[in-house]
Order: C-alpha cells, then sequence, then structure tokens
C-alpha cells in the first residue's frame, strides 16, 4: 500500500471496493497496525501531534493517539449493558462537562433510553452497530478538542429511514463539538450522503480526492443507470 | 478425625491458592497473548508438573531448599532456618507442583477472547492495564475460579511432594492425605475413613462450586 492524504473537512468518507486497502488505512491512523514507512500527523490550531513517523522511529500506542474509533463489527463488550459500554470510553471531566452528561446525551442522541439497561446479546445486529457508533462518538466528545473519530463501515446492518436520522444526530453532534470524522465505505448512497470530501482508494493508492459529486460523478451515473435498468424491466 | 492435619492442609491450600492466583494471571496473559520459542519454553516448564512424577519433583525440590546445594544454603542464611520439612517448605513445593492446575485454565480463557474486545478498547483509549481488569478479566471470570478451585483441591490431594519435602511431622507438615495414610499403616480403617471422606466431601464440594456456577454465566461471559 502506498497512501498519502490530508483531512481538512468536518467529515471525510475513504470510498472504495471491498479489499481496497481502505480499512488498514484506518487501522494504521489508529494505531492498530505499522506502517513500513511514512508519517501520521493530527494538526490542531497549528500545533503538531506526531502519532506515527517511521523516520524518526516514532510510534505512539494506540490508547494515546487522540483519534477514537469504532471498527468493523460492534465488538460491544458482552458483560456491560449499553449504557456501560457507551460510558467506557468516557473521560470523568471534559471541558467542564460530566462524562455522565454526556453518556445520557449520547443515549438520546442515538435513541437508546430504551435499550440502555440491556446487554449486547439482547440487541440486534442493527442496535448493536448503533451503539458502537455511540459509544465511539462519545470517547470522541469526552477525549476533548483535537480528536478525531474514526469509522470502518458504520451504518452497515441499519434501515435506511434509521441511518439517515443516526448520520444527522452524528453529524449534529460532532459539528457542534467540533470533532473530525474519517469514515470507511463501499457504498455509493452512504457516500453522497455523508461526505463533503471524499478520498476514492483502489488497490491500495489513492486514486482522488475531492467534493463528493466530482470524485464519485462516474459511481452516480452507473448506479442511476442500473436503477433505470431495474425500473424497465419486469419484475 | 485429625483436626490439627484438617488445619494444617487447608492453611497450605489456601496460601497456595493466593500465590498461584497472583503468579498465574500475568504469566498465563504472557503466555496466551502471543507466540515464540521462549513462550513454548515457559508452557512446558509450566505443565511439567502434570508429567513428572510427584516424588521427582520432590526430591528436587528437597535438594534445592535443603543444605546439599548452593540456593537452598543461601535461603538458610536468609530465612535462618532449612525450608526442607517445614511448612514454608511445603508452601514453595505445592506453588511449584500446582502450577499447571492455575495456569492452565488461565491461558484457555484468555486465549478465548475475541482479540476485537481487546482492539475496541485500545480504539476507546483505554490502556492495557484497563482492558485486562476491566474486559479481559470479567470474560474470563469462570476460567478464574475453575483455575482457583483446581489449585485449592489439588493443594488439598497432594501426597507426594509433600512427603518428599516436609515428611511427616504432625503439626508442621503433616496433611490429611499423609494422616490418612498413616491410619492405613496403622490398620485403622475407621479413622482412615473418617479422613478419606473428608477429602471426598472437600473435592466434591470444588467440583459442584464449579459446574453449578457453569450454568449460571452472565450473558457473554466466557468460561
Amino acid at each position: 500500500m502506498d497512501v498519502a492524504f490530508s483531512l481538512t473537512q468536518p467529515w471525510t468518507v475513504l470510498f472504495g471496493p471491498s479489499g481496497s486497502g481502505k480499512t488498514t488505512v484506518l487501522r494504521a491512523i489508529a494505531g492498530f497496525v505499522q506502517p513500513d514507512a511514512g508519517r501520521i500527523v493530527s494538526c490542531f490550531y497549528g500545533r503538531e501531534f506526531v502519532m506515527t513517523d517511521t523516520a524518526k522511529k516514532i510510534f505512539v500506542k494506540p490508547h494515546e493517539r487522540s483519534v477514537r474509533v469504532a471498527g468493523q463489527g460492534a465488538a460491544l463488550f458482552p458483560h456491560l449493558t449499553v449504557r456501560e459500554n457507551i460510558a467506557f470510553g468516557a473521560r470523568p471531566q471534559t471541558e467542564g462537562t460530566a462524562a455522565a452528561a454526556i453518556v445520557e446525551e449520547a443515549i438520546a442522541r442515538f435513541q437508546l433510553p430504551a435499550l440502555a439497561e440491556k446487554f449486547p446479546s439482547m440487541l440486534s445486529g442493527g442496535e448493536r452497530q448503533r451503539v458502537a457508533i455511540a459509544r465511539a462518538a462519545t470517547a470522541a466528545v469526552s477525549l476533548g478538542e483535537g480528536s478525531i473519530l474514526l469509522l470502518d463501515e458504520p451504518f452497515t446492518g441499519q434501515d435506511v429511514r434509521l441511518r439517515d436520522e443516526l448520520i444527522e444526530e452524528l453529524r449534529g453532534w460532532l459539528a457542534i463539538m467540533e470533532r473530525p470524522v474519517l469514515s470507511v465505505t463501499h457504498d455509493v448512497g452512504e457516500t453522497f450522503q455523508l461526505g463533503t470530501e471524499v478520498i476514492k482508494i483502489a488497490e491500495g493508492r489513492v486514486v482522488q480526492q475531492g467534493p463528493v459529486a466530482e470524485v464519485l460523478a462516474g459511481e452516480r451515473e452507473r448506479l442511476l443507470e442500473q436503477l433505470n435498468a431495474s425500473k424497465r424491466s419486469p419484475a | 478425625m485429625d483436626f490439627e492435619a484438617l488445619w494444617l492442609t487447608l492453611r497450605l491450600a489456601v496460601g497456595t491458592t493466593a500465590i498461584l492466583l497472583l503468579v498465574a494471571l500475568p504469566l498465563a496473559w504472557w503466555i496466551a497473548s502471543g507466540r515464540g520459542a521462549g513462550r513454548a519454553l515457559v508452557q512446558s516448564v509450566v505443565a511439567l508438573p502434570l508429567v513428572l512424577p510427584p516424588t521427582v519433583l520432590g526430591f528436587y525440590l528437597l535438594i534445592a531448599l535443603g543444605p546439599l546445594s548452593a540456593p537452598g544454603r543461601l535461603l538458610i542464611r536468609v530465612v535462618g532456618h532449612p525450608l526442607a520439612f517445614s511448612f514454608a517448605g511445603l508452601l514453595v513445593g505445592s506453588v511449584i507442583y500446582s502450577l499447571p492446575f492455575a495456569v492452565q485454565p488461565l491461558v484457555s480463557g484468555f486465549a478465548a477472547v475475541d482479540g476485537a474486545y481487546v482492539e475496541a478498547a485500545a480504539g476507546l483509549g483505554a490502556s492495557p492495564w484497563r482492558t485486562f481488569w476491566s474486559v479481559v478479566l470479567p470474560l474470563t471470570r469462570g476460567s478464574l475460579l475453575t483455575s482457583a478451585v483446581l489449585t485449592f483441591t489439588h493443594t488439598v490431594g497432594e501426597f507426594g511432594v509433600v512427603l518428599m519435602l516436609g515428611g511427616n511431622i504432625p503439626g508442621a507438615t503433616q496433611t490429611l492425605s499423609i494422616s490418612l495414610y498413616d491410619k492405613v499403616q496403622e490398620f485403622n480403617y475407621a479413622a482412615a475413613n473418617r479422613t478419606a471422606l473428608v477429602l471426598v466431601a472437600v473435592s466434591l464440594a470444588a467440583l459442584l462450586l464449579i459446574y453449578s456456577r457453569r450454568g449460571g454465566l452472565r450473558r457473554g461471559e466466557l468460561v
């Protein structure tokens, strides 16, 4: 793999087909894998925080990075309730707000009050994924300014109506709290809905970066043609 | 009923279990969280008491803790007396002899924990220490209980190592299993039967604890 890009927008989507390497990029930023060569740096108000720099032999451990992650698959802790899962990543105090208040806000925003005392084994796949997003977002908000939220295929398994609501809630909360997001997906429709900025990746290389309408114009056309063809052909 | 031997056996079993849990937790986590020649060697050494005759282990411990070896002489200088034929010596022997019974269930439990949970915890900012205590250990409570119970019952039933290392000194090194042996040698079968029944009851109660606990695990908890 050989990729280089910068994130400048509140929400950036890493788009590419399965096996293109987008999850590997996300895992490298999270610190779960170490690149053979390269730098990963986060900047906040002109200050640089080096997370990985192979030339200088710098590799910050995942839990010490200014990123919070929701990986593929919810991976909710099975011995904790939904509320306890969401509270897991919350720091005791953030910018004058108690962790408990952030947790309660996440539960309300992600429509989880009815599930708050349930264990993950009692939830559907879509509900688990929703809790995983709420947990990672809570951790990012709680970490403080300068933190980045990384989401790997976050809306897989959500029904369309709920997905739309979730995206709006998440976008609204993170915009207020000024926490940028880098999310990974292979879904064209979801990318249009999510991203002001898209990084298109294929075979381990960045093919194009720019506004979604520009980068994914071809994919959009193909998708519309397929849709029209399916409407024309009898069921 | 030999209450002196019963009391000594219980003290030995509780002491061995407490020490071994402290030793086995980090050792098992280290073994379970990687591969390599070093880990294979450590795992083999840990499992050695499972395959060695207890008399072999007892013999080498007797030499190592007594005045015939350099470590034994050093220990005598530090402690003030030989550890062989003392309760402290028995404790050392029991810890080594029961090590695999404490470590193996924990290694199996830790290895069964899905790596996705460990990664998720790190992705939420939890240090490896917090991940271990807040995620890994609660998910392996069943294995922890199995480890503690097996260590306890195995120590209660020890014979060969205890006899080689501690001899048969009432009140100092005579455990229930040795007291039972003594009574059989004296043809006092009624007393031997009472002692044997206590050993059977302790073992059965311990196994009941493990199997009844398995029926009541919290959702998602691993054994």
